[in-house]
C-alpha cells in the first residue's frame, strides 16, 4: 500500500506585492533613510545622505530609526514612510 | 474621538435597549483581526454575552471576506462613506466604546489590551475574555482610523488577513510505490537529521492526544509566519518522534514561542549563538518522563530530547528559519537540534523556577529562555556558599563579552552539590541571586582605552567596589540573573547560560503554564 505524509512544512500563502517601477531619476524625489537602530548606522546614513544631496540633487531626505533592530518595523514607522519615492534602509555594525 | 458621559450618535442596528459595544474595524489592520477572537468571547458563544457591534471602514466584499476568514460572529455595519466613523471619531482602530442601555458611552478602549478587554467583560458581568498565556501580546497598537487618513492615502489593494482561525488541512503527499519514507523526508522535507515520517496514521495518533481542531491555528510562527494548525503541529512532533502525550506540552510551548515578548522573530534571525532553551517544571516532568538529572543537557530521555527537537523541527519548517537561509547565525549552537531541561525539583533545596514566577506548586509549566550554549563552571574545592557563587560570578562576567554590561542577562544552572553547599550555608535561592548580582563585576582597569565592545557604554554603567576593585556591574537588575537547579547528584559543576539581547528591545524569558 503507498504511504501517504501530511504535509509538515509551511502552505501558508503570501500575496506576494508587485515591485514599483523603479526610479529614473533621484533629481527632486522624496527619500527615507531608515536606520535599523545598529551601532554606526547613523554613520554610513549621514554620509549616504550627503552623496544624496550632493551627486543627485535629491528633493527632501526623511531620516527614521526602528525602535530596534531585533525586531521587524512597526506599523507607525511604515505610516510614516507612505508617500515617499524611495527607502533606503540600512544597518551597520 | 467619543470620551466617556457622552451621547452616542446612531449607528444602523440601533444600541438602545441594552449595553452594546461598539468597535471600529478595518479589514487590513493586524490588530483588528488579532481582537476578532476576544470580541467574539464577549458576544459568548451562543448570543449570551454582550451586544457586540462591529463597524467595518472597509467595502462590502472585503468585509465579508474578513468575516469569513477570522470567523467574527458579531455582526459587522459596513461604514462605505465613513460617516459613522466621523461621527464616532475613534483615532484608531480598533477602537472599542461600551455603551450604556441609553446610548451613553461608559467606558473606551484604544487598540488591543487584554487588560483592558476583561474590565470591560467584568464590567458586563461576564468571564474573563483573555487570556494571558495565549500566546498574544498584552497590548498592541491598532492603525490609524480610515477617516483620519489623508486622502487618497486609504487606497486598499488585497488586504491581507493575517489573523484568520483556522487554515485549510494540510496537503497529503502520497509517495510512489518504491519510495524510501525517510529518503523522501530527508530529501524533501531537508532536515540534517534523520525524522520519522509523519504518515497520515501517525499524525492522527498525535491529533487523538488532544481535543483541538486539527485545522485550528495555534500561532504564526516567525520570521515567516507559516500558521501553525494543530495538524502540522503534530506532523512535526510526528517527526521529532514524540510521544503522543507530549501534544500536551508541546501546544503550550508553540504559544510561549511566539510570545511577542519572547520574540523568536529576532532570535531565529541574529547572527549571534542563541537558540531556545525548554525549562520544564512541575509534575509534568514525572507524567511524561523528563529527566532533570545526570547529563541533563544531553540525551538522556525521550521526552526532553524529543520536546527541543519538535520546537525546533516547528521553527524551522513552519518558521522557516532555515540554516543556510534566514537564520544568519554566525556559528550556530548545538542547541538547534534540541535545547529543553527539566529542573531537579526533587534535589533543589529552593522553590522552583515557576513557583519564583508566580505558579502554584502543583502546576506545570515551561520557560523560554534565548540561551548561548551552557559555559561550564567547576567548583570541587570551594569549602562554602560563598566560593562556589564566586566561581559562577567569573563565568558570569563572560556573558556576551566580558566588558559588555547592562544589556545581558543569564540563566544558572546550579549542579545539585553546589545547590546543596549554598544553601547549607544559609543561602535562599533570592540570596544566592542577590550575592551574583552584588558580585559580578568587571574590573574598571579593564577598560584600557582600546574602544573595544563593551567599552564605548561605560558612562552609562555602575561603578561599585567588589572586593575592594573598582568595578562596573555586570548586570541591570537582580531580575536579570534567574537559577534553576538540575544535573546529576554527583559532581560539583554549574553551568552559566548567556542570554541574547535582553529586554523589551531583545528577548524576554517567557513562562507559560501546561
Amino acid at each position: 500500500m503507498p504511504i501517504t505524509l501530511v504535509n509538515p512544512m509551511n502552505e501558508t500563502t503570501h500575496p506576494a506585492a508587485a515591485a514599483p517601477p523603479r526610479l529614473a531619476t533621484l533629481a527632486g524625489k522624496t527619500l527615507a533613510l531608515v536606520d535599523i537602530s545598529k551601532p554606526g548606522g547613523a554613520v554610513f546614513l549621514d554620509r549616504l545622505e550627503g552623496l544624496l544631496r550632493e551627486r543627485y540633487a535629491v528633493g527632501r531626505v526623511i531620516r527614521e530609526s526602528k525602535p530596534t533592530f531585533t525586531r521587524p518595523a512597526p506599523e507607525s514607522l511604515i505610516e510614516k514612510l507612505r508617500g515617499v519615492d524611495a527607502v533606503v534602509e540600512a544597518l551597520a555594525d | 474621538m467619543l470620551e466617556q458621559g457622552q451621547q452616542s450618535p446612531s449607528i444602523p442596528g440601533g444600541i438602545s435597549g441594552s449595553p452594546a459595544v461598539v468597535v471600529f474595524l478595518e479589514t487590513d489592520c493586524p490588530t483588528c483581526q488579532l481582537s476578532i477572537p476576544y470580541l467574539n468571547r464577549l458576544a459568548g458563544d451562543e448570543g449570551d454575552g454582550a451586544r457586540v457591534i462591529g463597524v467595518s471602514q472597509d467595502s462590502e466584499e472585503a468585509t465579508r471576506e474578513f468575516v469569513a476568514r477570522t470567523a467574527a460572529t458579531f455582526q459587522v455595519t459596513l461604514d462605505p462613506d465613513l460617516a459613522i466613523s466621523r461621527a464616532w471619531d475613534p483615532v484608531a482602530v480598533p477602537s472599542l466604546f461600551l455603551v450604556d442601555a441609553a446610548g451613553r458611552v461608559i467606558e473606551t478602549l484604544i487598540g488591543f489590551d487584554k487588560d483592558g478587554l476583561n474590565a470591560i467583560a467584568a464590567r458586563l458581568g461576564l468571564p474573563q475574555v483573555a487570556d494571558a498565556y495565549d500566546g498574544a501580546p498584552a497590548r498592541k497598537p491598532g492603525c490609524a482610523s480610515r477617516h483620519r487618513e489623508p486622502a487618497g492615502s486609504a487606497v486598499l489593494s488585497a488586504p491581507v488577513v493575517v489573523h484568520r482561525a483556522t487554515a485549510p488541512q494540510a496537503a497529503r503527499i502520497t509517495l510512489e510505490d518504491g519510495e524510501d519514507a525517510h529518503e523522501y523526508c530527508r530529501r524533501v522535507f531537508g532536515d540534517a537529521l534523520p525524522v520519522v515520517p509523519p504518515t497520515v496514521e501517525r499524525v492522527e495518533r498525535m491529533l487523538r492526544a488532544t481535543s483541538l481542531a486539527p485545522e485550528s491555528i495555534i500561532a504564526r510562527i516567525p520570521p515567516c509566519y507559516g500558521e501553525a494548525t494543530v495538524e502540522k503541529i503534530a506532523a512535526n512532533a510526528v517527526m521529532a518522534g514524540c510521544a503522543p502525550e507530549m501534544m500536551r506540552v508541546l501546544i503550550p510551548l508553540v504559544r510561549a514561542v511566539c510570545d511577542e515578548r519572547f520574540n523568536i522573530h529576532g532570535v531565529q534571525a541574529t547572527t549571534h549563538f542563541a537558540a531556545p532553551l525548554v525549562v520544564v517544571n512541575g509534575p509534568v516532568r514525572g507524567e511524561l518522563g523528563f529527566a532533570c538529572g545526570q547529563n541533563v543537557f544531553s540525551n538522556v530521555a525521550r521526552a526532553n530530547s524529543t520536546l527541543g527537537r519538535a520546537l525546533q523541527l516547528i521553527l524551522l519548517n513552519l518558521g522557516g528559519a532555515r540554516p543556510d537561509g534566514i537564520d544568519m547565525s554566525a556559528l550556530g549552537n548545538p542547541g538547534k537540534f534540541s535545547c529543553c531541561i527539566a529542573e531537579n525539583q526533587e534535589r533543589s533545596p529552593w522553590e522552583p523556577l515557576h513557583v519564583e514566577l508566580g505558579f502554584r506548586p502543583d502546576q506545570s509549566a515551561v520557560t523560554l529562555f534565548a540561551a548561548e550554549p551552557p559555559r561550564g563552571v567547576s567548583e570541587h574545592t570551594a569549602p562554602g556558599a560563598r566560593g562556589v557563587l564566586k566561581a559562577i560570578t567569573r563565568a558570569l562576567a563572560t556573558v556576551w563579552s566580558y566588558r559588555a554590561c547592562l544589556h545581558y542577562e543569564a540563566l544558572v544552572v546550579v549542579g545539585p552539590e553546589h545547590a546543596r553547599t549554598i544553601a547549607r550555608d544559609g543561602f535562599s535561592k533570592l540570596d544566592a541571586r542577590r550575592f551574583l548580582f552584588d558580585h559580578t563585576g568587571i574590573p574598571v582597569r579593564a577598560y584600557d582605552g582600546d574602544g573595544g565592545e563593551g567599552t564605548q557604554l561605560a558612562h552609562l554603567y555602575e561603578q561599585v567596589a567588589i572586593d575592594g576593585e573598582p568595578c562596573y556591574r555586570k548586570f541591570r537588575s537582580l531580575d536579570s540573573i534567574r537559577i534553576v537547579v538540575a544535573g546529576g547528584a554527583a559532581g560539583k559543576f554549574s553551568a552559566v547560560l548567556g542570554s541574547w539581547g535582553a529586554g523589551p528591545r531583545g528577548s524576554q524569558m517567557v513562562t507559560y503554564p501546561v
